[in-house]
């Protein structure tokens, strides 16, 4: 049969996101994939050194689309241990729920586009309509739907308005209701089960060979999740599990994805309780004449797709002499996908890449 | 609202049927195709208003881009929107197509976008809520009406500009100009 | 805290980790400077053709999660400075333990008039796209990396775009700017 060379993206319906890959095919089947991104490169790291600590909050979300806390909340984290600022413990459950929030409606954003890929237009509408009563909340909160800039260092913009906790609580009960409906219609559902066992299998030692992070890792049954490896804000003081599974197929990596779901709420829930009272922000010094001191920090956190690492370098200037982001989509979509595309057939790329959730904003920077 | 309006239906049915079904081309090109999801899903349901996602420019009557063009994007922008049939319309949604917005100084993303292709509408803000994307339709429901929303016939009466600012920001195209004889005049 | 799977780690069996590990690789190379700013890194600084055997001998002892490869651009000095960012993953499964936590910082310099380096994808393989991409954004010739193709840019620059000698804002008004409006 003939050799074609196919490209995929980056206008495709498989497509989620700006991103194209280049296939090399022989009837149905794939020889060779080139992940090809770069569509919405904008060279963040090079424009933040361009602008003063306290006005990169505004750019350091507008990385990822899909969950900018965890972008806000790493930039933070290396703020504060360069400038040595101390974060009020109050501050730190509320960073700490709304990360867990945005993780939730981060997940549910990424089961909207697996179910839709798979042809579950239902279960796709429930979960962008649950994430979007995640997105009311934030409303309410913060101001803004999608970008947030909520949290900031030495604590947290505003604290909860009132009532807000109960809202939280009533908000989640309702989407926690509706576990048994997605369940039965499509976690359960033997159609999925078809669809995504056994695609794009990733064994455990390739996985770390590779440097996976987050689902595409504990779906083959290893527990590293840095929330447990290296706590930060209240991640230590709060008992949750993770869920894993053995297979490293697409159906694993959405289990994993459901199950981590059900551990934030719960999570939420254990937080909302012990939340102390007190302050939610230590006054930093003046933002325009802010001179951060010699140094450099690598810090990491646990978005919801894997491992974001923040390393910063200060030159004792107003500025940062230099940022890198470590996402964990630049692994996932640039190795793994390659390497899992090979040898898979046509009708499977979207399923692949979707399951392993790779966002192309997080990857281009 | 016309859309009941039999008389109209008769008189003029070609324009009628494109203004009341702008279907928009799937194409994520920046940080706003966030807010089309939730658009075009149960809660905001944008099917209300005619609009719907098809997936290839050859259906599409509608081009909704989304966010900040960069380089690379701008190429597959201006292929898709030379795909698409007439009569075709074009609105910026986020500050960033309009003058850049926040990536005013980055290397890699182009400014204005009106310098490449034409735009009828711009929905400002980031992230633009979804209402805002009912009011650019509404909007354009009126501007298809009066028949000021010509960017189509910009495009082909300015090619040869257009295709000069492309090029100056691409180099060379490697596909040849969509309307040869406007090119040439 | 065992409830949650998490086993907790005192500071001192901490800092011993480190300092054995800091007396091993002062031990085994020369010309070598390796700090423990906190008990959670380990920042090494070396020469640049003992950066690959380092990293092998990182491996070997159990480090084998390459997280990132970075590059500073020290002008001033005419260096350039790059960074890999090495940790581990779980050593036994349901158990955390104190290695994970260790991040080692390794430096290296080279010159800014010659970027070359040698590739460290026989020890890594993950690596290959960072150097990619480093190679795109900063100029810097991987030795033995075959496949240093664009990764994401469009336009050919003359001075690589991170470099900071390349001046984003007066790129923009040179380039951008001057397209005229139609």
């Amino acid at each position: 049969m003939r050799e074609l060379e196919l490209y995929f993206g980056p206008q495709h319906l498989g497509m989620v996101g700006n991103f194209s890959i280049t296939l090399k095919v022989e009837g149905d089947r794939i020889l060779e994939a080139q992940a090809n991104p770069g569509y919405l490169h904008r060279g963040f790291e090079k424009l933040m050194e361009y602008r003063t600590w306290i006005q990169n909050f505004p750019m350091v979300c507008r990385i990822n689309v899909i969950e900018p806390d965890s972008m806000e909340m790493v930039y933070a984290m290396a703020v504060e241990k360069l400038a040595g600022i101390e974060v009020p413990e109050r501050a730190n459950y509320i960073r700490t729920i709304v990360l867990e929030l945005s993780r939730v409606s981060s997940h549910l954003f990424g089961l909207w586009a697996y179910a839709n890929m798979l042809g579950f237009d239902t279960v796709a509408q429930w979960a962008m309509y649950h994430r979007d009563l995640i997105l009311d909340l934030f409303e309410e909160l913060t101001g803004g739907r999608v970008y947030h800039i909520y949290i900031w260092p030495g604590g947290v913009r505003r604290d909860f308005p009132e009532g807000f906790k109960d809202k939280i609580v009533n908000t989640l009960h309702s989407i926690g209701s509706c576990i048994p409906d997605y369940d039965n219609t499509f976690f359960n559902n033997r159609l999925f089960y078809e669809r995504a066992k056994g695609i794009g299998k990733i064994t455990q030692k390739e996985a770390k060979e590779l440097g996976a992070t987050g689902q595409v890792l504990r779906a083959t049954g290893e527990k590293f999740d840095i929330r447990k490896v290296e706590p930060y804000a209240v991640y230590d003081k709060v008992d949750f599990e993770i869920p894993t599974r053995e297979d490293g197929d697409a159906y694993s990596r959405i289990w994993v994805i459901r199950d981590e779901m059900i551990e934030s709420v719960h999570m939420i829930f254990k937080l909302l309780d012990a939340m102390p009272e007190g302050s939610v922000y230590n006054k930093v010094p003046n933002p325009f004449k802010w001179k951060i001191p010699k140094g450099e920090a690598y810090v990491r956190v646990e978005s919801s797709r894997g491992e974001l690492g923040l390393y910063m370098v200060s030159n004792g200037e107003d500025k940062p002499y230099r940022v890198h982001f470590r996402t964990p989509s630049y692994t996932h979509g640039l190795v793994i996908l390659e390497k899992l595309l090979k040898n898979a057939s046509i009708a499977d790329v979207g399923n692949i890449m979707i399951s392993l959730y790779v966002i192309a904003p997080e990857i281009d920077r | 609202m016309d859309r009941r309006d039999i008389k109209k239906w008769f008189k003029e049915p070609a324009k009628m049927g494109h203004k009341y079904s702008l279907w928009v081309i799937y194409f994520c090109t920046g940080c706003g195709i966030i807010e089309i999801p939730p658009v075009i899903t149960s809660r905001w349901d944008a099917e209300r208003f005619g609009v719907i996602p098809v997936a290839t420019p050859r259906q599409a009557n509608l081009f909704l881009i989304t966010g900040y063009v960069s380089v690379k994007t701008l190429k597959a922008i201006i292929r898709t929107y030379e795909q698409m049939p007439e009569p075709k319309y074009t609105v910026g949604f986020g500050s960033c197509p309009i003058n850049g917005g926040m990536y005013w100084d980055s290397y890699n993303t182009i400014k204005h976008l009106d310098k490449y292709i034409p735009v009828d509408g711009w929905i400002a803000g980031c992230m633009p809520r979804p209402e805002a994307i009912f009011i650019a339709v509404t909007h354009l429901w009126t501007m298809i009406d009066k028949g000021m929303a010509d960017g189509y016939l910009k495009y082909r009466e300015k090619y040869k500009y257009y295709r000069k600012n492309q090029e100056m920001a691409l180099g060379k195209l490697e596909w040849s100009p969509l309307y040869p004889r406007e090119n040439q005049k | 805290m065992t409830e949650g799977g998490y086993v907790g780690v005192t500071a001192s069996s901490m800092i011993m980790t480190n300092k054995k590990l800091k007396e091993e690789l002062e031990s085994t190379f020369k010309d070598i400077q390796v700090i423990v700013p906190e008990d959670t890194r380990l920042n090494i600084t070396a020469r640049e053709e003992d950066a690959l055997t380092i990293l092998k001998f990182l491996k070997d002892r159990g480090f084998n999660f390459l997280t990132l490869i970075s590059c500073v651009d020290w002008i001033k000095e005419n260096e350039f400075e790059l960074v890999y960012i090495i940790t581990s993953y779980l050593q036994k499964n349901d158990e955390y333990t104190q290695r994970e936590k260790l991040q080692i910082i390794l430096k290296t310099r080279i010159s800014r008039t010659i970027p070359e380096s040698k590739t460290v994808t026989p020890i890594f393989s993950n690596a290959e796209v960072y150097e990619r991409e480093l190679h795109e954004l900063f100029g810097i010739k991987f030795e033995g990396n075959q496949r240093l193709i664009p990764l994401f840019l469009e336009r050919e620059y003359k001075i690589p775009p991170f470099r900071k000698d390349f001046d984003t804002r007066e790129y923009v008004k040179e380039v951008f700017d001057k397209i005229p409006f139609v």
